[in-house]
């Protein structure tokens, strides 16, 4: 029975119409929220229009996207985000995976309280964090002085706030630890045991038997990790926010990226310049970097699946 | 199914082509049709968007806008509170405007003028005949319009200078120059045993409450922008010579304890500002600050002073920064006439302004209520109200993207004073920079 | 000593070393969170000090964040905004990812490499054309550009429920058209109540995305105060409210609380979703 409807070639037989009718709300949708404003995003990229007025400008925004350092800075904090945090977030996700599935007693509790944070709302975790490592209020910096070791700004130091940031996103690290366990458990547990026999230690049981098996898993995260940091949003807007004590009075203004625009990532920048200022042209400008950067990490992405949706055709 | 996806792509770039050729958001207004009086009134509810936040003005606030209700009982007011800029912009860019909308700032004034965010009231004030020339004082004149529009309409005005706390001066006077201030600052710091600080002087960096360029800007007589719009900062030799100033004190301090001890300061519009509580002995501020210091802190002996002036402008000592609130009619306002009523009160009624005046301290607006003999006048409120009518004070120079120009210098000036810049001269030309490309950007040419 | 108890020891030994490395990452998971609390409950001029214990326990803190914020207006609206979204959410992709796990049909394969797309796409990339359409309507300023769009389907909804469906076996649905259930019938009667797991997870998901969410109402909501919800309350709340950090921690606790509180109750759902989302 398989393969029946495929090998019909009239496109409107009545599987395919069906289908049609199912799909018919994501298909509205996709052409509504992606197709159409990919094409007019492309459009707008050679106005200037501020809402109000549409003008055509040729070639200005893409001029000043070049001179716009403001952009590239953005662009090497994204950079930076997807090349420290994200594997970092893996290794420990993977890490607190391995040890949650090798405790014995308690482990249910332990997965809770690990995947806890993973819950809070970004906006009430980054506030949380921002004021923990607030000088002069919050505990953490007086206890790393306290035992002696160097006691930075964390959100108020160029140097640091990213590190500031990694921190929160290795606290909300519970998402990938559930992937992981549930990927750790599915490694038969006789390779371990014919591996010992072997006499194979922890590490070499880890890269011959566990790695291989988790592999598709790991590089699932990384890729998500890497699309997910692209969007990153929420958390780097609210700390420095919080962290410049901007307060919104006459004559002090809020600048995205506080300290130096060391946490100004691509998304902010694409919203001050569309939604803050107006520069509604240029922000399609980054729109179009963004989604060209996306789409090459979504690709890699679909490699993953090939294959996937053919299975049972 | 691609076929399918084409076509339609193909529809909606056709919608959207037409739609464009429509008005987007809101259109202009034609001239006002003014109420008669006596006629018979259809109730109205207008919304109004303002930033009052701190308690003592809200509550003020709220009996100004009794005062209008009983005057214009058929007119509800829906008040929003504490409503920034952005928040007005993106509603009318949006199409979604209040009928009134207050900002505390002149910054945006360009842009709400230019891009016609507020509509222009020189019809309205025609048909009510109201004389702007003859009401309210040359400067305010200047910063409520631009080339040639009146958009919006002052509501008091603010002057910059600075506070002391009396008994945390040690018998002091108040600092006449920059080098007076940094050296009083310096005697009145207090730190514990840690080196932690206790007590600040003075706190010059810019992230400072008020401590914003354009504030301090004043003490040195520093530009802005030429004629043409670009950037004059980094021509200016005012800019370096305040930035040098306020490293030298930051770094008197160490750039890091200031930052802890900042970053341990309450909010400023609440109780918990560091000059309500005496964490620090002397602030830039505007007048406003009397009443909140009435309000939330009786007890503190403090007074004010004009801002201390550059060591070799003596003779511009008296001088500061002056801005105020203006409050405008949105384009796309769903009732324009019942608005006009509002913002003519709030702005020309001398009786309301005066009232309000006393309750928030703000310098009053219009002529006749600055004359008024119920204007209560106490010798520090008076310093602001000598300020206001200083002619070497000056105001931010209307520009489009002000905003940004502020932002711009804003970040230069904590790169700088964190030690993380060690180029002044560097900076700054990086500042004319962005401010030029971005003009380019946003206005053509 | 035999070569048993060594390894005896050796495992004991382990044991203690890994229950030591738990127990260290359970206080460093759950210190922010106490921390939090333990903020929430200082009077105004403490929550200025680097002191960590309350001098005074101010449990009144919590009934002044309702007087000084309008928290009720926020819940609301961030309940308006997730339970709709998740309803319309559900309405309109379970049907869309049935199709893409049963049906065959030409371009299947593409339609659902399509869906992952759009699921991977930040959503920042279309935000300006969108906004306008939404603007045009006159319904920025709401939560509804949020809201409304989920009708048409949800990417990630559909591709975490249609991994889920293709693991159904056929012969359940085989055996419904037997007995001579249509194909929508056999969706609703047959393959829903497998699916509940799923349903439930990806409804979770949504429902939590939603109360979550910022940059979708600083977007589109952040300019009427009337349509905030709790996540731009919050990340405003110091600067808006003029207060200290200790009602702004209360606030954060408060905006915390039904998220875990849900999670104790569903916690086995969350973590098959969660499962769900990597690949098999």
């Amino acid at each position: 029975m398989a393969g029946t409807a495929l090998s019909r070639p009239n496109p409107l037989s009545r599987g395919n119409l069906r289908a049609l009718l199912y799909l018919s709300p994501w298909l509205a949708g996709f052409a509504i929220f992606f197709v159409y404003p990919l094409v007019s995003t492309v459009y707008f990229s050679f106005q200037r229009y501020d809402l109000f007025t549409l003008e055509p400008v040729g070639l200005l925004n893409w001029e000043y996207f070049l001179k716009d350092q403001a952009a590239w800075t953005a662009i090497r904090n994204t950079l930076w985000l997807v090349v420290v945090m994200v594997p970092l977030r893996v290794l420990f996700g993977l890490g607190v995976a391995q040890l949650v599935t090798r405790l014995k007693a308690g482990a249910g509790v332990y997965r809770t309280i690990f995947y806890l944070p993973a819950l809070v709302p970004l906006v009430a975790g980054t506030l949380g964090f921002v004021f923990l490592l607030n000088p002069g209020t919050g505990p953490v910096q007086a206890i790393l002085s306290a035992v002696g070791l160097p006691a930075p700004d964390w959100f108020g130091d160029p140097a640091w706030s990213k590190w500031g940031l990694t921190l929160l996103g290795l606290w909300s690290v519970g998402d990938l630890m559930v992937i992981f366990m549930a990927a750790l458990l599915d490694v038969p547990k006789q390779l371990y045991e014919a591996a010992a026999i072997d006499g194979a230690n922890g590490w070499r049981q880890f890269t011959s038997i566990t790695l291989p098996v988790i592999r598709p898993v790991l590089m699932f995260a990384l890729v998500t990790g890497v699309i997910q940091t692209l969007q990153y949003f929420t958390q780097a807007e609210v700390a420095a926010r919080v962290a410049s004590g901007a307060t919104d009075s006459a004559g002090s203004v809020f600048t995205p990226g506080y300290p130096d625009q060391s946490t100004l990532t691509f998304p902010q920048w694409l919203f001050q310049q569309g939604f803050r200022d107006y520069a509604m042209g240029y922000a399609c400008v980054l729109a179009l970097m963004l989604f060209a950067v996306a789409m090459v990490f979504t690709l890699i992405l679909l490699r993953q699946f090939r294959g996937l949706g053919e299975e049972d055709v | 199914m691609k076929r399918l996806l084409f076509l339609s792509a193909a529809l909606s770039i056709g919608a959207e082509l037409a739609a464009l050729t429509a008005c987007t958001a809101g259109t202009e207004s034609g001239p006002p049709k003014m109420a008669q009086s006596g006629a018979s009134h259809e109730p109205v509810t207008i919304e109004f968007w303002h930033g009052f936040s701190a308690d003592n003005e809200l509550k003020a606030f709220d009996e100004t806008l009794a005062g209008f209700r009983k005057k214009f009982p058929w007119i509800t007011v829906k008040p929003t509170k504490a409503v920034q800029d952005g928040q007005i912009l993106q509603s009318v860019r949006g199409g979604n405007p209040p009928d009134v909308a207050l900002s505390f700032t002149t910054d945006s004034v360009a842009e709400f003028c230019k891009a016609g965010i507020f509509q222009d009231l020189n019809p309205y004030l025609k048909a009510s005949g109201i004389d702007p020339a003859s009401l309210f004082p040359k400067v305010i004149a200047e910063y409520t319009q631009y080339q040639g529009k009146r958009c919006v309409m002052p509501m008091l005005a603010d002057a910059y200078g600075l506070y002391y706390n009396k008994t945390l001066m040690q018998g002091h006077q108040p600092p006449k120059t920059m080098s007076e201030l940094a050296d009083l600052a310096k005697k009145l710091t207090v730190k514990d045993d840690k080196g932690d600080i206790k007590v600040a002087g003075f706190v010059p960096t810019s992230q400072m409450y008020e401590n914003a360029p354009i504030h301090t800007g004043v003490m040195v007589g520093a530009k802005w922008t030429n004629p043409d719009g670009t950037s004059a900062i980094g021509s200016d030799p005012q800019w370096k010579k305040l930035m040098t100033w306020q490293k030298e004190l930051t770094d008197w301090y160490g750039y890091d304890r200031l930052e802890k001890f900042r970053k341990s300061f309450g909010d400023e519009w609440s109780a918990e500002n560091p000059f309500n509580t005496g964490k620090v002995a002397m602030a830039v501020d505007g007048e406003w600050r009397t009443a909140m210091l009435a309000a939330d802190a009786p007890d503190l002996d403090y007074g004010t002073a004009p801002l201390p002036v550059a060591d070799d402008q003596p003779q511009r000592y008296g001088a500061g920064f002056i801005a105020g609130t203006v409050i405008g009619i949105p384009r796309g306002a769903k009732h324009a006439e019942a608005a006009w009523e509002l913002v003519r009160y709030l702005t020309t009624d001398t009786g309301s302004l005066v009232t309000l005046s006393n309750a928030i301290r703000n310098v009053p607006s219009t002529l006749p209520a600055l004359q008024s003999p119920d204007l209560k006048k106490d010798p520090n409120f008076q310093t602001f109200l000598d300020v206001f009518a200083n002619p070497d004070s000056t105001t931010l120079p209307a520009h489009v993207n002000s905003v940004f120009n502020q932002q711009t210098l804003q970040e230069a000036q904590i790169k700088w004073e964190s030690g993380r810049a060690s180029d002044l001269d560097a900076l700054l030309a990086e500042v004319d920079k962005k401010i030029d490309e971005k003009l380019k950007l946003t206005a053509g040419g | 000593m035999t070569r048993r108890s060594v390894v005896r020891r050796g495992t004991v030994l382990l044991w203690v070393a890994r229950h030591a490395l738990a127990i260290a990452l359970a206080l460093m998971f759950l210190g922010p969170l106490v921390f939090i609390a333990l903020t929430a409950l200082m009077s105004d001029r403490q929550a200025l000090t680097s002191d960590l214990w309350p001098h005074t326990w101010n449990w009144g803190n919590f009934a002044e964040i309702f007087e000084k914020a309008p928290l009720l207006t926020w819940i609301r609206n961030t309940l308006l905004y997730s339970v709709l979204a998740t309803a319309f959410m559900l309405v309109s992709s379970i049907p869309v990812a049935y199709a893409l796990a049963r049906f065959r049909f030409r371009g299947r394969r593409l339609a659902f490499l399509l869906v992952i797309t759009t699921m991977m796409l930040p959503p920042q990339v279309v935000a300006v054309p969108i906004y306008l359409i939404w603007a045009r309507f006159h319904l920025t300023g709401t939560l509804w550009p949020l809201i409304l769009p989920m009708l048409l389907g949800d990417a990630f909804s559909i591709f975490l429920l249609r991994q889920f469906l293709v693991t159904i076996p056929r012969e359940y649905s085989d055996a419904a058209k037997v007995d001579g259930c249509g194909e929508f019938r056999t969706l609703v009667r047959v393959i829903l109540p497998m699916a509940r797991p799923a349903i439930a997870a990806v409804a979770l998901f949504q429902f939590f995305y939603c109360w979550n969410d910022y940059y979708g109402p600083l977007l589109y909501a952040g300019t009427d105060l009337d349509s905030w919800t709790l996540s731009l309350g919050l990340a405003a709340f110091r600067s808006v409210h003029r207060v200290q950090w200790n009602l702004t921690m209360a606030a954060t606790l408060l905006a915390m609380a039904p998220v875990i509180i849900v999670f104790f109750f569903a916690q086995k759902v969350f973590i098959e979703g969660v499962k769900l989302t990597g690949v098999k």
